[in-house]
């Protein structure tokens, strides 16, 4: 279950928002882009990046979230994290993080941290879940419906 | 190699000190506002409430 498949096929029932935040293995940090660990990537032709600095200023970041998006092709709208990570900080998301929102403002699935606990599979049953209770609840509220 | 391990290090800190105030199932989302990549347009997360559920998506290119 890829992150596409999943917003072609929900988009019309759920918002998608891709948050761009600050990058978990630039080269000026945790790099995993040399060793062995790299050759892997190549091999597997991972999409991840493995040239990319750490964006200093805001303008530096917007430019590496429109190159992960264009790159990505995951066809969700991104939004991008200021520079003081905020959003980051306060959904502990990096490196990568899945969370389902209800409409009710809740959170009806808080995913794990990745790159191991990213499992869009469990997103995808969260959503299943959250639009039957969805179906369920406006079925009681149907007078028709007895 | 060096750096990159006092990277490490630092992002495993980072991730032990914000891991138990990320939101849990049930809890309130947090709100936030953030711009596009043009930074011009702003979504704010709480202007889908009472709409539809929000699927969020957190990530970086490497």
């Amino acid at each position: 279950m890829s992150l596409r498949s999943l917003f072609e096929q929900y988009h019309d029932k759920v918002q998608f928002i891709s948050i761009y935040i600050r990058e978990a293995h630039p080269i000026d940090g945790w790099w995993l882009g040399g060793g062995l660990f790299g050759l892997a990537l190549k091999v597997t032709k991972s999409r991840a990046a493995t040239d990319l600095y750490d964006p200093k200023t805001m303008e530096e970041r917007r430019q590496a979230a429109g190159r992960c998006e264009s790159e990505l092709e995951y066809g969700i709208p991104t939004l991008v994290d200021d520079m003081d990570d905020t959003v980051n900080s306060a959904y502990a998301a990096m490196p990568t993080r899945l969370y389902l929102v209800g409409a009710d403002g809740r959170m009806a699935y808080a995913g794990g941290l990745g790159p191991f606990g990213f499992k869009p599979q469990e997103l995808m049953l969260a959503i299943e879940a959250l639009l039957s209770e969805s179906v369920a609840a406006a079925g009681s509220l149907d007078p028709s419906v007895a | 190699m060096l750096k990159a391990i006092r990277a490490r290090n630092q992002t495993k800190a980072w991730q032990k000190l914000h891991d138990v105030h990320a939101p849990k199932a049930g809890d309130v989302a947090h709100d936030f506002e953030l711009h596009d990549l043009d930074g011009k347009n702003s979504v704010r997360l709480s202007d889908f409430r009472g709409k539809k559920p929000v699927a969020l998506i957190f990530g970086s290119y490497t």
